[in-house]
């Protein structure tokens, strides 16, 4: 589109909702450094809640968790969401319509209903609820995030580079770890992020199927906030925040060639 | 022949089977742990309820009756209103915000970014926050009251107001990153037609932007209303739990009342409205499709 | 069915020759779906740590397929079906335990010096809701050997045949429990459970914004306090409340009990600033909230940060609890278990746990050794308070009440 300049009136709104959408953020980090349990008053610099954090084995144990099922459920759903892509995207065959479906059943459901039918299978299968339900559970609905993100990113590639490599002599095996896997790395990384951001946030399915013995740091979390308003909470907050604003630098840039967004929207 | 070209030979030979060979792992995964559960709880959904969480075998209707009360009704209006008005004003908010974006020139990748942020947060640590900002002695009371512009503070937290403002702050990037898409593909040559024939830049907009991002539009609106509808830690965190949403009514089922199949034929009520949406926005894009060629 | 013939029946399903609606039904008559779906699970997810348990028996009647209680009722060990008329000795004592727990609950100290003591090794898991234990005990997974269920979850965990009944003989610190807490209504003789700490339900406030001190159920109809005021985020608290409010049993499922119920309920929601349970705690403390239905042990807490913070129990009646710990039927180490439960009954041990929680111990010796001990009631109030009950099929009518006044 033109760089014409905005009108000043859409400038000045938009940029209160770019406030309505920061602001509240912004101030629970800067509580986090307020010297004072429950006031909202500003009583001094600290960093005692964030000291607080390290000795609380809960919270270590959490993020061990989340990492755990993060990684774990992330590479899983690569995996075998990349591969869902490279069918769709290459191969005609029956069911395909059908496929594409299946494939935006995960996106469209709504969480309370994804953990709670899961929940339901693993009782009636008495499959043990833990790390390994819940990595389950995050492979089950990450692959379609995967597949969605991977899918739109082969539909612009070209695929002359591949035919080349099988011209010069490269079997089908070659070519492809060789020229399409590069060439697809990007969207690949960035589904990868997609998917591992979505685990590592994710509270509603997670809690119906961890049963007791495992609990992520979204639950950790939710315990916290649950019981008592300190800043501790926000302290915790703060450093999810970080993490994940480092998370997507790295997804950008891994992804340097085409902005982030333009993958990420799973219905465009 | 080597073991490696037979295999290649082989499934060069058979690309139907090739295509499902790449599909079958994702797909199982998908089947089992996605088309089974749901089935499964379809299959509670029509059975009667057993004391002790779980169900009777047999047959029965009665789950998806009780819908037909009032009561629950009511319940079903009250959260679908609730997903559309958050819907609405994450449009109101949403367009103007990727409009802007689209047309931000060199701040483009930073402006996504600033989207982006909130989105990848956690969804409860946002519903915090705002909780922390809206609570009685929370930072908007305090600071109006500092300023002198109003006397005591005002109740915000526990109100329809506060539920809604914590939907929409919860799922606004899930609106404005479709319409941002859809307007970043907009061909310019058709504005610039629209400009040399003369018309002026509101006529434009509504000729031409509005129309040609609607794609955008109907996604992210499917985007914001789906989650919206199945919430239910909104209402309990900034509503005071003062509400039931269906999402409220599917948890309680199966914790404290211990009512699986109610709780399942609520679910699938829930997933109704849900598949409603989407067979709506997929009429919206393939008359779009049919339309565009 | 066989589970071979449930596999033919999947892949017929998967390969579209069976009809969906067919399938299920097929499925889930047969009973086998259990060990159908988990053969299957097992195949994808590269093998489950524990084999799946044994279907219910074909013999198993229809009606209890379908039922997770009933398929866990079958799969149980023998060694936990209940014996009542003579509870038969365990081997000796095993090397670990698995605890699970509310979290916050228990002493710092109190599992190392069990470990010391025993040469036991603890492990310590903690939850946050019955459910989500019971979701963990009814999925029939092994693992826990004591877990602590409220009340009258007991009843009902007791009722699926998911608890193994105590062996008194392992147990002779239980002499130190108060009448109070012996043959609890929802545990007939303690056969199950051991008591671990005790609460009553009642009302927090300010007392330097209160004023006069509340003394009723019916301070929440008060529009005086309006906004000020929270009840519980819970069915059973807050009904409960309200049918004390009018002199009737707060596990009453009388049809006109609940009708006056819902009514007060409404009629006080008006006043109330939100329905929470817990996290009211720092809202009492920031002043956003100045009277609450609270439980003690909390309001306990929040007055170590804020002196003016009072308790007090309604004169119509309040509820009270117990915290029970109890052995799954399937605890790997049932021994060590009953050798933690008598651990923890002893005088210093109860005492050391009750000073952390802030909620009363059940352990009578022990409240000689506290600081603040939380008084036992007296004969006077013990006549007000009362322990829920399980309400079996009529929760089904409370969950429908509470959605009314809910949605009021």
């Amino acid at each position: 589109m033109k760089n014409q300049r905005l009108p000043y009136w859409l400038t000045l709104g938009v940029a209160i909702v770019f406030l309505f959408m920061h602001a509240p953020l912004m101030v629970l980090v800067l509580f986090s450094f307020n010297d004072s349990k429950f006031s909202m008053e500003w009583k001094g610099f600290t960093t005692k809640w964030y000291e607080r954090l390290a000795e609380r084995q809960d919270i270590l144990d959490g993020l061990y968790s989340s990492l755990t099922v993060g990684l774990a459920s992330t590479v899983i759903a690569t995996v075998l969401g990349t591969l869902m892509a490279l069918a769709l995207a290459r191969h005609e065959f029956r069911g395909r319509r059908a496929m594409e479906a299946l494939l935006y059943v995960p996106i469209v459901t709504p969480e309370i209903v994804v953990g709670i039918s899961l929940l339901i299978l693993f009782m009636a299968a008495h499959f043990p609820l833990g790390l390994g339900s819940i990595t389950v559970a995050h492979v089950a609905f990450n692959i379609s995030f995967v597949a969605v993100v991977v899918h739109a990113r082969l539909q612009g590639m070209d695929r002359n580079l591949e035919e080349a490599a099988m011209i010069l002599g490269a079997d089908e095996i070659t070519a492809f770890f060789r020229v399409t896997v590069p060439q697809l790395w990007p969207g690949i990384l960035s589904g990868a992020m997609l998917a591992f951001t979505m685990s590592f946030d994710d509270y509603v399915i997670t809690s119906f199927v961890a049963g007791t013995d495992a609990a992520t740091l979204p639950m950790v979390v939710y315990t916290m906030v649950k019981k008592n308003i300190e800043p501790s909470v926000n302290a915790i907050s703060t450093v999810v925040l970080i993490a994940t604003t480092i998370l997507i630098f790295v997804a950008d840039r891994a992804g340097r060639e085409k902005p982030l967004t333009a993958e990420k929207a799973p219905v465009e | 022949m080597t073991a490696r070209q037979r295999f290649l030979r082989f499934f060069h030979e058979r690309p139907q089977l090739k295509a499902w060979a790449l599909l079958a792992p994702g797909l199982t995964w998908l089947v089992v742990f996605f088309i089974v559960p749901l089935v499964l709880m379809l299959g509670y959904s029509f059975m009667p309820r057993n004391v002790y969480g779980g169900v009777d075998f047999g047959f029965t209707l009665e789950n998806y009756g009780r819908f037909f009360d009032p009561l629950y009704l009511k319940i079903v209006l009250k959260t679908t209103l609730y997903a559309l008005g958050c819907t609405a004003v994450c449009l109101l908010l949403g367009f103007p915000v990727a409009y802007a974006i689209a047309r931000g020139g060199r701040f483009r990748n930073f402006l996504i970014f600033l989207v982006m942020l909130p989105f990848w947060t956690s969804f409860l640590v946002r519903m915090y926050a705002m909780m922390f900002l809206m609570r009685d002695s929370g930072l908007i009371n305090k600071t109006l009251m500092d300023a002198g512009v109003i006397e005591t503070g005002f109740e915000m937290l526990s109100t329809p107001f506060a539920v809604l403002t914590g939907l929409v702050f919860g799922f606004l990037p899930f609106m404005v990153l479709p319409i941002y898409a859809s307007l970043e593909k907009l061909d310019h040559a058709l504005l610039e037609a629209a400009s040399v024939l003369g018309a002026p830049p509101a006529k434009r907009f509504f000729r031409v932007t509005l129309p040609l991002s609607m794609p955008g539009v109907v996604a992210g609106s499917l985007l914001v209303f789906i989650p919206a509808l199945g919430s239910f830690l909104t209402s309990d965190v900034l509503g005071g739990a003062k509400e039931i949403l269906v999402g409220n009514l599917v948890q309680n089922q199966f914790t404290s009342a211990r009512d699986w199949p109610f709780g399942s034929a609520a679910s699938f009520v829930m997933m109704t409205l849900v598949l409603g949406a989407v067979t709506l926005y997929l009429r919206v894009r393939d008359a779009d499709e049919a339309m565009g060629k | 069915m066989k589970r071979k013939d449930a596999d033919r029946e999947f892949r017929g399903f998967l390969e579209g020759r069976v009809d969906r609606r067919d399938f299920v039904r097929r499925l889930l008559a047969a009973g086998a779906s259990v060990t159908s779906v988990a053969a299957l699970l097992e195949a994808c997810s590269g093998g489950s740590k524990e084999p799946p348990k044994p279907a219910a028996t074909p013999s198993a009647a229809p009606t209890q397929a379908a039922s997770a209680a009933a398929t866990q009722a079958a799969s149980a060990a023998p060694s936990s079906a209940p014996a009542p008329a003579s509870l038969s000795d365990l081997p000796e004592i095993e090397k670990e335990l698995h605890i699970a727990n509310w979290s916050d609950y228990i002493a710092e100290d109190t599992v190392s010096k069990f470990e010391k003591e025993s040469g036991i090794k603890v492990k310590y898991s903690t939850y946050e809701s019955n459910e989500e234990m019971m979701s963990k005990l009814q999925v029939g997974q092994a693992g826990y050997d004591i877990v602590v269920p409220t009340g009258y979850i007991v009843t009902v965990l007791a009722a699926q045949k998911l608890l193994f009944p105590l062996r008194k003989q392992y147990l002779p610190n239980f002499k130190n429990v108060a009448g109070l807490f012996v043959n609890p209504e929802f545990d007939p003789d303690n056969a199950m459970g051991v008591p671990w700490q005790w609460g009553t339900t009642g009302i927090a406030y300010r007392s330097d914004k209160v004023n006069p001190p509340p003394d009723s159920w019916g301070v929440f109809l008060d529009a005086k306090y309006k906004g000020k005021m929270t009840q519980m985020d819970d069915l059973r608290d807050t009904v409960g409340a309200w049918l004390k409010f009018r002199g009737k049993s707060l596990n009453s499922t009388d049809a006109a009990d609940l009708e006056q119920a819902k009514k007060d309920a409404i009629a006080a929601k008006a006043n109330l600033k939100a329905y929470v349970s817990a996290p009211v705690k720092g809202q009492l403390v920031a002043g956003d909230v100045w009277i609450a239905q609270l439980w003690n042990g909390d309001t306990a807490q929040a007055k170590v940060e804020e002196a003016k913070i009072e308790y007090v129990l309604p004169k119509e009646g309040a509820g009270i609890w117990t915290d029970s710990l109890v052995i799954p039927a399937n605890a790997p180490h049932k021994r060590a278990a009953h050798e933690f439960m008598n651990f923890i009954l002893r005088p210093e041990i109860a005492a050391g746990i009750s000073e952390f929680t802030g909620y009363g111990t059940p352990v009578q010796p022990a409240m000689a050794l506290m600081k603040n001990p939380v008084p036992y009631p007296s004969d006077e109030e013990r006549k007000r308070l009362e322990y829920q009950k399980d309400l079996g099929a009529a929760a089904q009518a409370w969950d429908k009440l509470w959605t009314e006044i809910k949605s009021a």
